[in-house]
């Protein structure tokens, strides 16, 4: 099997593209006298086809694998053609990437071969030579390989910037349906350890994880409550929704004909509340209303629920009444902060100040003043405009509108 | 007759202009660099300035950092006007000192920021969408169009990054540019430096042609999604980036 690099890179590549973690920001780590350093902010170099950020260079060491996961495609019974990198390709492709500014760093997962901890020590091995041999110091995001002992977690944790393990799916019954030879417990056990053990020398920018969504059959309120406790418990630092993709037939899986991306993007949104505007899921979901309503983001939802609680002065209102607002941000709330402090704020203030006025206008007194006649102030009215509004914004969501 | 006071393009040149300007009481209908192409009703002066190489220590003091910063921002950028929306704004910064920045209903203030964003924004995505060629020698070279001035923003990052490489960086546009020898960069007029670009590294092509088979590779075909790709990529980037150059 002898195979040149350009067709390894295209085998390995494609295998690996299903993970949508792609981010290389929260480390700081400096340019040692070698190459490369990371930047705290992260840099997108590229955008793929798909309106995906590329960052880093995505690959498995090989998608060979002794699992055999429904969902994925490289699940042992697949019938396709596996490859592997030596370690040294690894980093000749990594070095002369980043030398070009094609790439922020490496991203390495791997398929499983022979044991957890045989599959561990090579993704070690190789970015021991990129760090020792090479001197790099870009970013590294490496996957945790599930049920690897802890004496590794720690090897590898120490050399990258990153560490993750993906919890996959939502629920454990949805794990021992699609994927039998994972248990959610060794996912645990990984992301326990990388908490335990983050600092400035592990694992700097802390680790992440992702939920496919759309394979089984769990609700999103299932989801955002997995989301949830992930953050509470292993303080996460992302979890990614990744909309689920056919790649293999099995009587298991759905049928999809396009991957919910609007289920997904709702999800993200979502996600933010939770970790940014002071939402809890129980304000968002509960079991009469367990998933996100499509036509509008779940910010927008709340408020339309809770009409009651609008419409809000913006010179008076709390830095957290604020947030609740849709169309005002972390960015724009904290402007109006310290810009009241040096001045009344009037309506025409705000669109300089950030806040997205075609979706705050309705929500919002501006020193005493409602955008237009207070009769408009009904829930209809507003949704309508609303929903009207969020059509325009995406062709993917008209596409999929157009399902329902 | 319009006052058009005229400055060299320095920096601090127009920062002392700026100041001796509010100090004499000026107010001028534009602020202008000396090359600039005068209409009938210009009435261009040369006010002779002394340069004042404290003034930036002074401002920081005064305005603070974040103003400052956006500042000098605004000078990098391509805004019509930008000399007199920062006499405007330093004006105010003498009234408000350290809160002009949170003033944003004067919109000198607003303006300054939003402009200074956009500066700061595209010279954070070159540091990305910036592709080197290997030259023979072992250089690396990368030509770029930005639309603001950011060459200095971004030689700043990469003599960090790649301290023991040696790079060219040139503003087609600007036609400037930026040199590192592996200690310190400098900014020099295109023409100071003979430079062969044609003649590339053994493994050049290699590399490039695996940029894009990966590039190929890892856009995911069922989430195709031009105008997504667009937003975060627009096309005025793509004819220096190997990636896309074919799809223009």
């Amino acid at each position: 099997m002898d195979m040149n690099l350009q067709e390894k890179l295209k085998i390995l590549a494609d295998s690996a593209k299903y993970d949508a973690s792609c981010s290389s920001s929260g480390s700081k780590r400096s340019n040692k006298d070698g190459i490369g350093n990371a930047a705290e902010s992260g840099i997108c170099h590229s955008f793929a086809s798909d309106g995906r950020c590329i960052s880093l260079l995505k690959i498995l060491l090989t998608n060979a694998c002794i699992y055999d996961c429904k969902y994925c495609l490289n699940r042992k019974s697949n019938n396709i053609k596996r490859a592997m990198f030596t370690p040294e390709e690894v980093c000749q492709i990594t070095i002369n990437f980043y030398r070009r500014n094609y790439i922020e760093g490496l991203f390495l997962s791997s398929g499983i071969i022979k044991s957890p901890d045989y599959t561990m020590e090579q993704l070690i091995k190789t970015i021991e030579l990129l760090r020792n041999k090479y001197h790099f110091n870009g970013y590294i995001h490496a996957k945790a390989i599930p049920g690897a002992s802890d004496s590794l977690l720690k090897r590898l944790g120490s050399l990258v910037d990153r560490l993750s393990a993906n919890v996959e799916l939502p629920t454990e019954n949805g794990l021992k349906l699609l994927a039998p030879n994972k248990e959610s417990k060794k996912v645990n056990e990984i992301m326990n350890y990388v908490k335990n053990n983050q600092s400035r020398k592990y694992a700097p920018a802390g680790q992440s994880t992702q939920m496919i969504i759309g394979a089984t059959k769990e609700r999103d309120l299932d989801i955002m409550s997995k989301s949830s406790s992930l953050y509470d418990k292993y303080k996460l630092k992302r979890v990614f929704y990744s909309a689920y993709v056919p790649v293999n037939k099995d009587s298991m899986l759905p049928s999809l004909v396009r991957p919910p991306l609007t289920r997904e993007n709702r999800l993200y949104q979502a996600d933010w509340l939770l970790r940014f505007y002071n939402f809890k899921v129980s304000d968002l979901l509960n079991d009469d209303n367990p998933n996100f309503n499509i036509l509008v983001d779940p910010k927008t939802d709340w408020a339309l629920r809770h009409l009651k609680e609008f419409p809000k002065e913006i010179n008076k209102c709390s830095y957290y009444d604020l947030l609740k607002i849709p169309g005002i941000g972390v960015k724009s709330a904290k402007r109006i902060i310290t810009s009241r402090r040096n001045f009344t704020i009037h309506m025409e203030d705000l669109k300089r100040l950030g806040v997205v006025m075609k979706r705050a206008k309705y929500f919002i007194l501006c020193d005493g003043k409602y955008f237009a006649n207070s009769s408009v102030f009904k829930k209809n009215f507003i949704e309508a405009n609303l929903v009207l509004e969020e059509k325009d914004m995406s062709i993917v969501n008209r596409e999929q509108l157009r399902l329902f | 007759m319009y006052r058009i006071y005229v400055y060299d393009g320095n920096y601090i040149a127009l920062l002392s202009l700026i100041l001796e300007l509010i100090k004499r009481n000026i107010k001028p209908d534009n602020i202008k660099m000396d090359d600039y192409e005068a209409s009938l009703f210009d009435e261009v002066i040369n006010l002779q300035v002394d340069l004042d190489m404290d003034i930036l220590k002074k401002m920081k003091k005064s305005f603070g950092s974040y103003a400052i910063n956006a500042m000098y921002y605004v000078y990098l950028s391509e805004e019509d006007n930008k000399e007199l929306l920062l006499y405007y704004f330093f004006l105010n910064a003498l009234k408000y000192h350290k809160d002009i920045t949170f003033r944003r209903d004067l919109k000198c203030v607003s303006e300054v920021l939003r402009i200074s964003q956009y500066v700061m924004h595209e010279g954070h995505r070159m540091k990305g969408f910036l592709r080197f060629k290997e030259l023979e020698n072992k250089v690396l070279y990368a030509e770029m169009e930005p639309t603001n001035d950011v060459i200095m923003l971004v030689s700043h990052h990469f003599q960090k990054r790649l301290k023991n490489e040696y790079f060219i960086i040139k503003d087609v546009k600007r036609r400037i540019l930026s040199i590192y020898d592996k200690k310190k960069f400098v900014i020099v007029p295109e023409n100071s430096f003979i430079l062969d670009t044609d003649v590339l590294s053994d493994e050049e092509r290699e590399m490039e042609e695996l940029w894009k088979i990966f590039y190929r590779t890892i856009g995911i075909v069922e989430r195709k999604n031009d105008r997504c790709r667009m937003n975060f990529m627009p096309k005025k980037y793509w004819k220096h980036m190997l990636e896309v150059e074919d799809e223009l």
